[in-house]
């Protein structure tokens, strides 16, 4: 979560040389960043529970939508760069 | 999730998601420890990944005066490539190595690592004989 912040905030240093399309990259991973934030007191509730119980479910929804924020925001990072 | 029992009398395992059935079948739950281990993995490479993202942002502005436009336009898209193919195939291994550990097979090689080992070297290569040559 921490390095999407920080992701988000080095996009936003660059705004000034991009300019407004920017501001896409930063509202993905800022996006992903405050999902992650919503949802992270039940995930750690369901792993303490799967770990005193000795069984865990893999989070298979949580991977599979982190890595699309990583190809959206490689995606819109080309057509940032490709655009400007 | 409850558990439900069957007139038998045998607790029933919940139903895991109709994705997760599809994409991890069969088997059974590995190790509650192994699994979380995969998942850290999975997030130190997702980690790399955005690191290759905000360098392909940054070399496309930060190196105007280094490098020409084609050059530097270049330069970020590769590293954007990159950093978009380790996010995908970050949650590709992390799925490979679920599946082994839950059918309890030999965990498959990381392909991506001598990739990404042979991309970097390539780009510290090309900035090295860029230097020299000034």
């Amino acid at each position: 979560m921490l390095a999407l912040v920080t992701a988000s905030a080095f996009f936003l240093r660059w705004l000034p040389t991009y300019g407004a399309p920017i501001l896409m990259l930063p509202v993905v991973s800022g996006g992903a960043a405050l999902a992650i934030y919503l949802t992270q007191r039940r995930r750690y509730r369901e792993r303490s529970h799967g770990l005193a119980g000795e069984s865990i479910e893999a989070d298979l929804p949580a991977v599979l939508w982190t890595a699309v924020a990583g190809v959206a925001l490689g995606v819109l990072g080309i057509v940032v760069v490709l655009a400007s | 999730m409850i558990n439900s029992e069957q007139p038998s009398g045998q607790a029933v395992p919940p139903s895991r998601g109709r994705i997760a059935e599809r994409l991890l079948p069969g088997g059974e739950e590995p190790d509650p420890r192994f699994t979380l281990a995969n998942e850290r993995t999975f997030l130190a490479w997702i980690r790399t990944s955005l690191a290759l993202l905000a360098g392909g942002i940054a070399i496309e502005a930060f190196t105007s005066g280094l490098f020409i436009e084609p050059v530097r336009k270049g330069l970020a898209v590769l590293l954007l490539l990159l950093g978009m193919m380790l996010s995908g195939g970050a949650a590709v291994r992390w799925l490979r190595v679920e599946r082994s550990m839950r059918s309890k097979a030999p965990l498959p090689l990381p392909l991506f690592v001598p990739l990404l080992a042979g991309a970097g070297a390539l780009a510290a290569a090309v900035v090295l004989v860029f230097i020299l040559w000034r």
